[in-house]
């Protein structure tokens, strides 16, 4: 147990799977109350159980990140049975993330749905959590990509939506500094249900991913990303805020 | 100005003063002038039809060597954006998107090959962002979408970059060090427009995905 062992209470969005339950995995490991929020009820609440069983305490909520309503319920719901919230990390992401295709190709539908989730879905939780975590002088992670760095030929929309996120991160970490409250961003590369789908809808991608990372390797969702995102949300990252750390084992050269 | 843009500057730009300040400067010959405000601000896109008629109107263009876009909205009061009300984030940050997102999609599309396109953001330094999220938000979006531009167009000798500046923001606080240059924040007509032509001239043959400061020095 790390010294940021002591209890806290943070969601996690989009962690019915992947890279969100590796997060959760990890949190539970320090004992944590996990917050599993995602649109998915069945597969959430397998992950909350999971959390328990690995020594947290698992719960679930259902939440739609670009509904404001339903963020709104999400974090009463939390404040209603926690009392409190000490970290909050945005890592749901549109559906379409893993598309792979043309930008002349990408309508405004697609768009939308990219900002729904990755944009809107950071201001809706920032806005609604901002009081329990000055309550808290909690930290909130928002997990980006490389992809917000350099662009993607082929994932433009994402692309694009990821750097809208770092830049939301710059500006959040000043305006709530003061309040005590950090916000910080991990840009991941971690092995994932929704890096099987990219590799698949590009099959050259598979090739390019891998042969850039000096490690040699994908990510492990829980013990390279998990923990990466925990030590954001403890006690030891007290004084790192506005700042995106890359857990990507050296791929991106140039953050 | 240099003698590689004489055959004039094609401008996609919003009709915001700032915007028509540029188009003037750079002696645009031909310009389209976009819709500045989504009619209708709803959680769904209503707006999607106007841009898909906006995006006809650009495909419809001659093909050019060089392309300036400027999609400035109207500079807003600043706010922490927690305290921005739901309505003036998709007034301030997803209409400008989609539109920024439109356009210059589009723009390349009109593009000549090995011409030049560059997108002129009215980015905040960050040390100024407080207040003034939503700028930054829509521009960094979009200085990334121009790094994927910029990749899928090399093939064929485009180049696509950003012009940077904080003039239409009007930032009248500044905390820590004074900007380096006593020009903060800069004159459309002259900072911002010299970047853009040199961004568009033969003088950068080999530059590409790149977003260029016109902000004194401000950072």
């Amino acid at each position: 147990m790390t010294a940021a062992g002591s209890h806290r209470t943070v969601l996690v969005t989009g962690a019915s799977g992947g890279v969100g339950r590796g997060i959760a995995l990890a949190c539970a490991a320090d004992g944590w109350e996990v917050w599993i929020a995602a649109r998915r009820e069945t597969e959430g609440a397998a992950v909350a159980a999971e959390v328990t069983a690995a020594g947290g305490r698992g719960r679930f909520v259902a939440c739609d990140v670009g509904d404001e309503e339903s963020v709104r319920a999400t974090l009463d719901e939390v404040a209603t049975m926690s009392g409190r919230l000490d970290g909050l990390v945005h890592n749901a992401t549109s559906g379409r993330s893993s598309q792979s295709g043309s930008i002349t190709d990408v309508t405004v539908a697609d768009l939308e749905d990219h900002v729904r989730v990755a944009t809107r879905g950071f201001y809706l939780l920032a806005r609604c959590a901002f009081g329990m975590l000055c309550a808290s002088r909690g930290s909130l992670v928002v997990m980006t990509s490389e992809a917000g760095f350099e662009g993607k030929r082929l994932l433009a929309p994402y692309a694009m939506v990821k750097a809208q996120q770092r830049a939301l991160v710059a500006v959040l970490a000043r305006e709530w500094g003061p309040a005590g409250v950090r916000v910080n961003a991990v840009a991941p590369l971690a092995g994932s249900p929704a890096m099987d789908r990219a590799f698949v809808s590009d099959p050259t991608m598979q090739e390019r991913v891998m042969g850039r990372i000096p490690l040699g390797r994908l990510g492990d969702a829980t013990a390279d990303v998990g923990v990466a995102v925990r030590f954001l949300l403890g006690a030891d990252a007290r004084f790192i805020t506005g700042q995106t750390l890359m857990v990507d084992g050296g791929s991106c050269p140039s953050p | 100005m240099p003698g590689d843009l004489e055959r004039g500057v094609s401008f996609l730009g919003t009709g915001v003063r700032d915007a028509d300040q540029l188009a003037r400067s750079l002696a645009s010959r031909r310009r389209l002038t976009s819709p500045t405000a989504p009619p209708d601000p709803e959680w769904s896109w209503a707006w999607a039809d106007d841009l898909a008629a906006w995006r006809n109107e650009i495909e419809a263009l001659p093909s050019t060597d060089h392309v300036v876009v400027c999609t400035w909205v109207e500079a807003f009061p600043s706010i922490h954006l927690v305290e921005l009300e739901p309505m003036r984030w998709l007034q301030q940050v997803e209409w400008p998107t989609s539109l920024w997102f439109t356009t210059l999609v589009a723009a390349v599309g009109r593009c000549r090959d090995g011409g030049s396109v560059v997108a002129v953001l009215d980015r905040p330094a960050t040390l100024d962002a407080i207040g003034r999220g939503p700028a930054v938000v829509v521009a960094e979006g979009v200085i990334n979408l121009v790094r994927s531009l910029a990749a899928r167009e090399g093939g064929r000798g485009v180049r696509v970059n950003a012009v940077m500046s904080s003039r239409h923001s009007n930032v009248d606080e500044l905390l820590g060090s004074p900007p380096p240059l006593a020009t903060f924040p800069g004159r459309i007509d002259v900072e911002v427009a010299g970047a853009v032509r040199l961004l568009l001239s033969d003088d950068s043959v080999g530059i590409t995905g790149s977003a260029v400061s016109a902000t004194s020095g401000r950072r």
